[in-house]
């Protein structure tokens, strides 16, 4: 599914990837932890394409295709979704305007039709429903106002509608109450599929209790330096980082 | 002093000498009168030069260099019918008022009628128009060009308590012709006590046409009445549009202006209020898009002299390059005027470094118990909007059209007719789609 290569990105003129390797296979979850400022942000966006996040060596390729060489639009039209650690606000464009305009770009690029409005109506309260988001908010302005959680919840909802292939979730588990984190990993658990993958970044191993992941990587100083399976995480959260023998500068 | 600021061109004189005798309703002695003495205020005052500072972003000069022919009548039907079908909104089916040219154009009018609606066109009944005429209370250089030279317009007088039901819509249709075609139309308005009317004016106008459009409006509101103007301004790109607007508005009663400029290469629209009565509220509002050598200046004046009257605009301009604009507000409120509310708002998105905003609200505040606020914003779309919008699948060209129509769609959010929040979102989209790169 996916397969990164000695990866480096440079951001504001500072190496923050320094030769990562990664590789993701149809049907894996993997969770992908580390301390703060060691570069987890830095790999989603990078996987996404956003601006200002040169890539200076190595190679992404997604299904076989050169992820690099496409815009992130293109990159959600092939089926990667990226769950933001920060949610952005967009006034003036509500949620449900801005995911049918998703939606449709997506479809339309893949070369299908438009959903019809009241099919999409139907769906979008559907997964509104699934998440336990008041479908009011749908009407409002995308993120606008929405709390910290709220804002995470509403991610998944874009992720239940749009359907992705490969879903990348940076810290979808932070600011979430406990019962809130529950209904997002069983959103999560849905997107499980044998032909899907996920990439979760997370600081915590409570997420990843309901979410079992098949491998957990630790991401420091701009590599993976350790990978393992669901107990590295466990191992992780008694010992710490510095326990495991890895420092900021490691 | 005057002669430094202001510039000439003795041709409008003559030009006016000219044609004097064919103009409208020409063998009327008192009419003729007011015109030559309109003509008169204005060589004396002259044409504002770029040193005036209510004139510093529109530049008059094409007054000064060129000759103006007082537009003809000459018809081309299908232009007309073609230029009408883009204006006329014909889900609303009230009544329609059509200027071609300058002149009333009866074929596809249906005016408004019935109790206590007193409806008259310039050149079918000069007499009605005598108040506004002779009334040089709001005398400009431009004002006294449009009174000498005006070839046509609307008076529409409301009876106390009658409300209409439909909106009138106003078409001000240019075709295409080979000289530059002076408009000068003027409209009267009175809306009488508790009286409820929206007027929907459209300007359309040919593409590659080079013509000045200007109107001159009066409006006066008696106490609770509510009267709402909505403006189109989809003139062709080489016309010069400008309106000048004076309202009075009078205890209680509500005024409200909204409109969009989309079309010509300059445009002003001038906004002048003042309150004649206490409770009354006046609500301004506009979105202007611009590039390629357009500019668009916004220039209004309230004057706040009595207390407990509120004011609100609401301005918001979006430039792509080449394009050109600038809001000048400026809100007076005098020292007997407590309790007034007073806000100005007004923010631009530059949509590339070719673009330039010029933001100048401005609050005179003599009174002591006042809320007044202004705030100008001039920024660029948000990177990180745009990446969002760009992760979930949308392009870069749908993503910044729906970022832009958003910041637009503040103005007209809270129209309270869906047919026309629709068309002026409709409006707004088709400018962004035109040519916003993909
Ligand atoms: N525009 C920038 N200019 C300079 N440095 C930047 C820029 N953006 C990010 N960085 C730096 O890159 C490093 C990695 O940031 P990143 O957001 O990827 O960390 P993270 O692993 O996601 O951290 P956290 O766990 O706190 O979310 C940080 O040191 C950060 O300060
Ligand atoms: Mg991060």
């Amino acid at each position: 599914m996916l397969e990164i290569k000695n990866l480096h990105v440079t951001v504001g003129g500072k190496e923050i990837l320094k030769g990562l390797n990664l590789t993701i296979n149809d049907g894996e979850v993997h969770a992908i932890m580390g301390p703060n400022g060691a570069g987890k942000s830095t790999l989603s966006y990078a996987i996404c394409g956003k601006d200002g996040y040169e890539i200076t060596e190595g190679s992404v390729t997604y299904k076989g295709k050169d992820f690099l060489d496409m815009n992130p639009d293109e990159r959600a039209g092939e089926g990667l979704f990226l769950g933001f650690q920060y949610p952005v606000e967009i006034p003036g464009v509500s949620n449900m305007n801005f995911l049918r305009t998703a939606l449709n770009s997506q479809r339309c690029y893949r070369g299908d039709k438009d959903m019809a409005a009241v099919d999409f109506l139907k769906l979008i309260r559907a997964k509104a429903k699934e998440l336990d988001m008041d479908p009011e908010m749908l009407k409002r302005p995308v993120n606008v106002g929405f709390s910290g959680g709220e804002k995470k919840r509403n991610e998944m909802v874009q992720m239940a509608v749009l359907d992705p292939n490969l879903a990348v979730l940076d810290e979808t588990d932070s600011g979430l109450d406990i019962d809130a984190l529950k209904i997002v990993a069983e959103g999560i658990n849905r997107l499980r599929a044998s032909d899907k993958a996920i990439l979760m970044i997370t600081h915590y191993q409570r997420l990843l209790d309901y979410v079992v992941p098949d491998y957990v990587h630790i991401l420091a100083d701009g590599r993976i330096v350790k990978t393992g399976d669901k107990s590295l995480a466990l191992a992780l959260e008694e010992k710490g980082y510095v326990g495991l023998g890895i420092t900021e500068a490691a | 002093m005057v002669k430094i600021l202001h510039l000439e061109n003795p041709e409008i004189g003559k030009r006016f000498e000219a044609v004097r005798s064919s103009l409208t309703g020409w063998d009327q002695a008192w009419l003729d009168q007011l015109r030559a003495e309109a003509m008169t205020r204005f060589e004396t005052t002259g044409i504002p030069g770029p040193k005036v500072e209510e004139w510093k972003y529109t530049n008059l000069g094409f007054l000064a260099n060129e000759n103006f022919a007082i537009s003809n009548k000459a018809r081309q039907q299908t232009e007309i019918k073609t230029l009408f079908d883009r204006a006329h909104m014909e889900n609303i089916d009230g009544p329609v008022v059509v200027f071609v040219n300058g002149h009333i154009y009866p074929a596809l009018s249906s005016y408004p009628d019935g109790h206590g609606i007193s409806f008259a066109v310039f050149s079918e009944n000069c007499q009605a128009f005598h108040p506004s005429l002779a009334n040089i209370e709001y005398s400009s250089a431009l004002n006294d060009l449009n009174r000498a030279m005006v070839t046509d317009g609307y008076s529409l007088e409301i009876a106390p308590d009658v409300v209409l039901a439909k909106p009138i819509q106003v078409i001000h249709i240019v075709t295409s012709a080979t000289d530059m075609k002076l408009l000068p139309v003027r409209s009267q308005i009175i809306a009488g006590k508790k009286s409820k009317a929206r007027i929907i004016e459209t300007f359309i106008g040919a593409e590659g046409e080079r013509y000045w459009s200007h109107m001159v409006s009066e409006v006066t509101l008696a106490a609770k009445a509510e009267l709402s103007l909505v403006q189109f301004q989809l003139q062709g790109k080489q016309a010069i549009h400008m309106t000048e607007l004076h309202t009075k508005v009078a205890e209680k009663a509500n005024f409200s202006h909204i409109s969009l400029q989309l079309g010509s290469e300059i445009s002003r629209t001038e906004l002048l209020n003042s309150f004649n009565g206490e409770f009354a509220n006046v609500d301004l509002r506009g979105a202007y898009l611009g590039r390629i050598k357009q500019s668009h200046d916004i220039f209004t004046r309230i004057n706040h002299d009595l207390p407990n009257c509120n004011s609100n605009q609401l301005y918001r301009g979006v430039l792509d390059e080449g394009g050109k604009s600038a809001f000048q507000g400026k809100v007076v409120v005098a020292r007997d005027a407590q309790k007034t509310n007073a806000d100005q708002s007004n923010k631009n998105l530059l949509l590339s470094r070719k673009a330039e905003a010029n933001a100048k609200p401005e609050l005179l505040i003599y009174a002591d118990d006042v809320k007044c606020s202004h705030g100008a914003t001039v920024g660029e779309l948000d990177s990180n909007q745009l990446f969002y919008l760009r992760s979930r699948g949308l392009d870069e060209a749908a993503a910044k059209g729906l970022l832009v129509e958003a910041f637009v769609s503040e103005v007209f959010d809270d129209l309270d007719d869906e047919i026309l929040r629709d068309k002026f979102k409709e409006k707004a989209a088709g400018w962004l789609a035109q040519e916003l790169p993909s």
